[in-house]
């Protein structure tokens, strides 16, 4: 009985601690992000270092509580602030309107410029992106830099490309593939590093600031963090962190004095008033249905090319000779078993010091390569679903193979596929969305643009769905009326 | 162009085996023009495997085959199912023996109403009766004009008065000059309709002549076990 009290006792003072120690300051960024933000310690790749790294331990640390890293796709962490994934996010967040407006932000802690990134070869000729008309520019989707881009595809006629991360658009730079990069100079700067035979030109295109976001409604952390921000610009924490990471600039003192002059005004005083979502929703309306034009036609086209390559497959396997069916069967169980996206990456990034295909080209090989063996596994089990029996009485009547494939037997098997054809279809309307990963803005990248820009999922989300749905509804109606029409006896 | 021969089926010495499962052991048979031969023969006797190799479908181990052009209707009748009745006729003339669309309908048409569904022209197989679909399949097999025909189990799935106009047909098919060969179950439509009977067992030929003669008095004891279990199963 003693025994058991002493261990309640120990329980409950236990309980007691857990209750009382601080919970740990979950903040989110993007390792993917890379250095010098955040990005996976080399020595020990489950840590994570870089300069937002140590602010937000240094932020942590000034709230008596234990940093804890969760990782969070860059193009995400507003959204994932608002659902409360984590306390504070930071990996090179930008200070934008949209932004201020559905989150609660911190000030400013570090000014970036835009700059200006080519081929040395091209430093002379293209100096601004005035010079770069008819021209493709990259950079990160969902940025300040890609808001300058289409701005500049209004007024100086370049064509913006978007890329999910920073790097493929540098490498894409050295390979030809774009013309120029516009990126912070944090960014550049790396990228440079990394990629031989690249310029940037000094001068800034605009300047932008990186911010602290967290949960709209958790404005007293944000104060919190704010007043972290400011008395590390005062007392130096800032400058030696920026200076161990190679990022202190002469903007950075005139940023920093700003800030801690301007008291809680500054905030305030950033806070935009912004796009109203009715105005964002005109203005972005031309460029989903462009998006949703895209999708068609990549689905479409992708589906063409699944179409005839699956049937040769089919027939190869069917008619074949051992050697073909074997090759066949193997490349059928490659790309039904690998996803799509890595054999994307693979034709478009991998393949490029081979064969530079352009991006539509590329996802439009990658989709049609991957849909054509399951379109070859619907038309082998359509041709093979065809009696016997009408075979042998093709024979006898004289029909060549070819005549008899071509006149009995693939007209009922391709009856007997349109209904898992259309389902495939349909699928493939919606895997076109991978191709973003190799810059191609299709509808649900564009969609994405757009929620990241007006800082909500809510009428973006619905307004891609329903354009989704408006073009696979009709695809099953008519398939639907073409299987009552052709119904083989059986079905 | 296939010479027209009086004999337009000859086959001797015919020997076949799946595996270790002998089918035929040395069979020989004739049909001459204006013959309705009928084989006879309990299930697995080698009736439908003998139809098939003489249509070239199977290859024989050994023996000898000259045979005329030949057509075959099958038990099941394998019209191509995405193909109205009258495409079905028309399909092999046009694209292997390049008649014109024209002249294969025209035809086509005449072998339609010939054989009494020329109403059903415009009809897919699917909504064929089976007698229909079965005289479809034969105006199949007669458009490319072939002088030995071969019907698996045409009596198979008709009533009795539909095995009367089929016997009629077939009767007329062969005095217009075709060998026609046949398998069947049958032994009343082989009596009333038949030229000739050949009885098989064990893949070999024990018995044949006159379908009233042989019928009714059976020599062999497997024309007899055949024609027991024949009636057998009618009652």
């Amino acid at each position: 009985m003693r025994l058991v009290a002493a261990w309640l006792c120990v329980l409950l003072l236990t309980a007691n601690a857990h209750a009382q120690a601080p919970a740990p300051l979950r903040w989110g960024g993007d390792a993917e992000g890379g250095a010098p933000f955040v990005e996976a310690d080399p020595s020990d790749p489950s840590k994570v270092a870089g300069f937002d790294v140590e602010i937000a331990e240094l932020v942590a640390s000034r709230l008596g509580r234990t940093p804890q890293f969760i990782q969070i796709a860059f193009q995400s962490l507003d959204q994932s602030a608002k659902r409360r994934d984590f306390d504070i996010g930071l990996s090179g967040v930008e200070d934008i309107p949209a932004r201020r407006q559905s989150l609660a932000a911190s000030v400013p802690y570090y000014e970036f410029r835009e700059v200006l990134t080519v081929r040395a070869s091209d430093r002379e000729r293209y100096r601004s992106l005035a010079d770069l008309r008819g021209r493709k520019v990259a950079t990160l989707g969902g940025t300040m830099a890609y808001d300058l881009l289409l701005e500049a595809e209004r007024t100086h006629g370049v064509t913006a490309v978007s890329y999910d991360e920073d790097v493929h658009p540098y490498s894409d730079l050295a390979l030809g593939r774009v013309d120029a990069v516009v990126l912070d100079h944090v960014l550049a700067e790396r990228a440079m590093r990394r990629n031989t035979g690249l310029v940037t030109h000094p001068e800034g295109l605009a300047t932008g600031h990186y911010i602290i976001i967290t949960a709209p409604e958790n404005t007293a952390l944000r104060d919190q963090v704010d007043d972290i921000l400011r008395d590390a610009m005062r007392d130096g924490t800032l400058e030696r962190i920026f200076r161990t990471w190679n990022v202190w600039n002469e903007d950075q003192p005139v940023l920093f004095s700003r800030v801690t002059n301007a008291g809680s005004a500054l905030a305030t005083g950033i806070r935009d008033p912004g796009v109203g979502s009715r105005t964002a929703l005109r203005a972005y309306l031309p460029s989903l249905f462009r998006a949703a034009l895209i999708t068609l036609a990549l689905s479409c086209l992708a589906m063409a090319l699944a179409v005839g390559l699956g049937s040769l497959i089919a027939i190869g396997r069917v008619y074949g000779d051992p050697v073909t069916k074997m090759l066949l069967t193997v490349y059928v169980e490659v790309m039904r078993g690998t996803p799509v996206l890595l054999q994307l990456f693979v034709i478009y990034y991998g393949l490029a010091s081979v064969v530079r295909l352009p991006a539509f080209i590329a996802a439009l090989v990658g989709l049609g390569l991957n849909y054509a063996a399951y379109e070859s596994e619907i038309y082998r089990s359509a041709l093979e679903a065809v009696p016997r029996g009408q075979l042998d009485a093709a024979r006898i009547l004289g029909f060549s193979n070819l005549q008899t494939l071509r006149l009995i037997r693939a007209p009922q098997a391709f009856r007997l596929a349109l209904a898992p054809m259309t389902n495939d279809f349909v699928a493939l309307l919606k895997d076109s969305s991978l191709v973003s990963v190799i810059t191609v803005v299709e509808l649900t990248k564009q969609t994405q643009i757009f929620a990241t820009n007006i800082g909500s999922w809510l009428i973006p989300g619905l307004l891609c769905a329903a354009i989704y749905l408006a073009m696979s509804l009709p695809l099953g109606y008519l398939a639907r009326r073409l299987e009552e029409r052709w119904r083989m006896p059986g079905q | 162009m296939t010479m027209p021969l009086t004999v337009p089926l000859t086959v001797r010495g015919l020997r076949l085996s799946r595996g270790a499962r002998v089918i035929l052991q040395g069979v020989d048979l004739d049909a001459r023009a204006g013959e309705v031969v009928a084989l006879m023969g309990l299930s697995g006797s080698g009736k439908t495997t003998i139809l098939r190799v003489i249509a070239g479908l199977d290859a024989p181990d050994a023996g000898e085959i000259t045979a005329a052009k030949t057509g075959m209707v099958f038990q099941f009748h394998y019209l191509f199912e995405h193909l109205t009745a009258i495409e079905n006729v028309t399909l092999a003339p046009m694209h292997v023996h390049g008649a014109t669309a024209a002249d294969a309908r025209a035809r086509a048409h005449g072998l339609l109403e010939q054989l009494g569904v020329g109403h059903r022209a415009g009809a897919l197989p699917r909504e064929l009766s089976g007698g229909e679909a079965q005289r479809v399949a034969i105006a199949r097999a007669l458009a490319v004009d072939p002088p030995l025909l071969l019907l698996d189990e045409p009596t198979a799935s008709l009533d009795p008065a539909r095995k009367n106009d089929l016997g009629d047909v077939l009767r007329a098919l062969a005095a217009s000059g075709r060998a026609l060969v046949l398998s069947s179950h049958d032994d009343d439509f082989v009596r009333e309709h038949a030229t000739r009977v050949v009885v098989l067992a064990n893949g070999v030929v024990v018995e044949e002549g006159d379908p009233r003669m042989v019928l009714a008095n059976p020599q062999h004891a497997a024309t007899r076990e055949l024609l027991q279990v024949e009636r057998a199963s009618r009652r």
